[in-house]
């Protein structure tokens, strides 16, 4: 896994391998294998072909390989032109007769080293005045450089690399203490680029010394340095190769538009309709600081314009009144150009999002805790990103900070009101394509073991009791007294639901109490499925089991009541859904019933274990 | 045939030679493609792999499967035996 698995997403299974191994390796000899595995590959899935020329002040020629081996996973099919060593403005004034094809970008890598290599030996070149005036003129060279390349090749792109901070000097400490010192020295010249940069006119800042700065010495080998001028370690080459990858990829691919960001326990620590608003984590404290740093990242994607989408199977008022309560909320409603705030499935909404925005889905990014909405939107909406890998909320935020999916070289204003333009439209309703639907819950082996509620158990189904708001058809808290009381009454029916699937076992996710009434009818008195659980028809493969204990019993009637509560809207509808019918209806309170007993099948997604 | 020579997969790998190449056919006299811009991402590759910086005075002479591993044996690298190394 890497940060670049997205630009090879199209690859054969064969050319990922390769290249993860040697990404993850660093190792030479495995990239020189990866590119020739690339060179087998069927050429149209390899990209456009990209002609990139490289003018350096030191010896880049032999890491080219490692360069074009980025380059490709970009992908693009790269063409490097290396200029001759160090002789920058010579090469760009005789490109005036034009060569027969331009290349889609120039890139100038220079450093101290060669352009100002008196700043790192200060006072034998006369420091101060002296060394101030050849800074003054390195500087004039930046701005020099720029315009004999916009004369000659005005419509190339040009990238300016900074300058790195040379690892290895005497007196770093002594160099800090003068305007003219190294230190300053190469702060201004890189301001002098940074200034460049803004203009705009197609002059793009390399930030070589923000990444020589991030990757520390171990991209450095002073050996090979002055063996062959070439700088970089194994590691360093194929971490530059990377680097300049990302700074060409916004050149032929465009920028990611939209962000659809789940809600509990992404932009704040637990669950709103579990845990209610109280007690969510999100503040100056750990761990709430952490979502707390999450929104300010996703607020000023938006800023830049990015669009905004939220995605959160919730009660839409619950969700909306933590947003308007919570004193630490840094997002607002509105913030959002789509809410999708209910409790269909996320691929339908983000399939309706992508509609509603007049987007396509390729244009999407999502982020998610959940191992399961990630994989149903992997599977169902292959097109969609998905930025994080992990449901802890640190690696949301890494996520965040490390992601190119976003990276542009220039913001209009017209990006950066882009989130204006986009009204909130009407949410429509999505028929979900229930084939699709089916296959990938099937994918997820889902595994059902149907237990008596007894003493191994009945903690936690006190537990779930006492907490889960949505799906409950009765929010009924009883205590474990109660409880054990239940499960001694002849004829009662308890049950809980223990859930494994691909990612593990869940637990217990779902319980049912039931009690007779008199001798053919059983009354539901609880029914209710963990908010982790919902949506993989867990609650179908309980009531089936249920079923077929009440038919052994010789129940002839069922009935069962949903009281309506702020929470629970979610299964306001289930038990006509399992086809019952209301009988009786008073306040908040529906009566339900069903009779005769009808079998009943758990879906066939469900493997179901034997009884315990 | 060693399987488990690390340094003659690096090499073998390297210059994309068969897996199961004589390690006394690896020299630079016998390789075209082991040129000086090779030369350099070889030790580039052999400091990374072995976790070795060579000295100066060693550069010179990693000019072979047989250099090469009596240069890593110097840092105290230990490589398996190769029977098909002259003795």
């Amino acid at each position: 896994m890497s940060v670049i698995d997205h630009w090879i997403q199209n690859f054969p299974a064969a050319q990922k391998e390769a290249i993860a191994t040697a990404l993850h390796s660093a190792s030479l000899g495995k990239i020189r294998r990866a590119a020739r595995s690339l060179g087998e590959m069927d050429p149209k899935l390899r990209g456009r072909a990209l002609k990139v020329e490289i003018l350096c002040t030191y010896n880049i020629e032999p890491i080219l390989p490692v360069l074009s081996f980025a380059l490709s996973c970009l992908p693009a099919q790269p063409d490097l032109q290396l200029g001759p060593l160090d002789n920058i403005e010579a090469h760009i004034a005789q490109s005036a007769g034009r060569p027969e094809k331009l290349p889609d970008a120039r890139v100038i890598i220079w450093r101290v080293e060669e352009i100002l290599p008196e700043s790192l030996f200060p006072f034998s070149h006369g420091f101060p005045e002296a060394i101030v005036g050849r800074l003054e003129q390195t500087i004039q060279r930046v701005e020099r450089v720029v315009s004999l390349h916009q004369r000659h090749m005005p419509e190339v792109p040009l990238f300016v690399s900074t300058i790195p901070t040379p690892l290895h000097f005497s007196s770093p400490v002594f160099s800090a203490q003068h305007s003219g010192g190294l230190s300053a020295a190469v702060g201004r010249i890189n301001q002098k680029i940074f200034e460049v940069a803004t203009r705009g006119d197609g002059v793009y800042a390399f930030d070589v010394a923000g990444w020589a700065a991030a990757q520390g010495s171990s991209q450095a080998d002073p050996m090979l340095d002055f063996l062959a001028r070439q700088p970089f370690s194994a590691r360093g080459q194929v971490a530059f190769g990377l680097f300049l990858a990302r700074n060409l990829r916004p050149l032929i691919v465009p920028r990611r538009k939209v962000l659809a960001i789940d809600l509990d326990e992404t932009l704040w620590g637990g669950v709103v309709g579990e845990d209610g608003i109280e007690n969510l984590r999100l503040g100056h404290d750990f761990p709430g600081n952490v979502h707390l740093r999450i929104q300010r990242e996703v607020l000023e994607l938006r800023n830049r314009g990015i669009l905004l989408v939220l995605l959160s199977k919730n009660n839409e008022a619950d969700a909306r009144q933590a947003f308007e309560s919570l004193p630490d909320m840094l997002l607002k409603w509105d913030d959002f150009a789509v809410r999708k705030v209910d409790w269909n499935h996320k691929h339908n909404n983000l399939v309706a999002a992508a509609a509603e925005l007049g987007l396509g889905l390729d244009s999407f990014v999502v982020i998610d805790d959940s191992d399961y909405e990630r994989e149903q939107i992997r599977q169902l909406t292959p097109e969609v990103l998905i930025l994080n890998r992990s449901s802890d909320p640190l690696q949301i935020l890494r996520a965040l900070w490390e992601t190119d999916v976003f990276d542009a070289l220039m913001l209009t204003i017209e990006d950066r009101q882009r989130h204006q333009d986009y009204a909130v439209r009407a949410a429509r309703d999505f028929q979900g394509d229930h084939d699709d639907l089916a296959e990938f819950l099937k994918s997820l082996e889902i595994e059902a073991t149907i237990e008596e509620i007894g003493s191994s158990n009945v903690e936690r189904v006190v537990t779930m009791l006492g907490k889960t708001n949505q799906f409950n058809l009765t929010t009924r808290r009883h205590s474990r007294t109660q409880v054990q009381a239940m499960l001694q009454t002849p004829g009662a029916i308890a049950l809980a639901l223990r859930l494994r699937d691909r990612f593990g076992d869940q637990g217990i996710v779902a319980a049912l109490l039931a009690l007779p009434s008199d001798g053919a009818t059983l009354t539901i008195d609880s029914f209710l499925v963990s908010c982790r659980a919902l949506g993989r028809g867990v609650e179908d493969a309980l009531w089936a089991a249920m079923i077929d204990r009440a038919k052994h019993q010789n129940v002839q009637r069922l009935e069962a009541d949903y009281i309506a509560t702020a929470k629970n809207g979610i299964v306001s509808e289930l038990y006509q859904r399992l086809g019952l019918s209301c009988v009786a209806e008073e306040g908040i309170s529906k009566r339900y019933a069903l009779e005769p007993m009808p079998t009943f099948d758990p879906p066939p997604w469900i493997f179901i274990n034997a009884t315990t | 045939m060693q399987k488990n020579d690390p340094l003659q997969q690096l090499l073998a790998e390297f210059f994309d030679l068969p897996p199961d190449t004589d390690p006394s056919e690896i020299t630079q006299d016998r390789l075209p493609s082991w040129d000086s811009l090779a030369m350099v991402q070889l030790i580039a590759e052999l400091q990374r792999t072995f976790s070795v910086d060579f000295d100066l005075e060693e550069i010179q002479y990693l000019r072979s499967y047989s250099e090469i591993r009596a240069a890593l044996s110097r840092k105290a690298v230990s490589l398996p035996d190769n029977p098909l190394l002259p003795s």
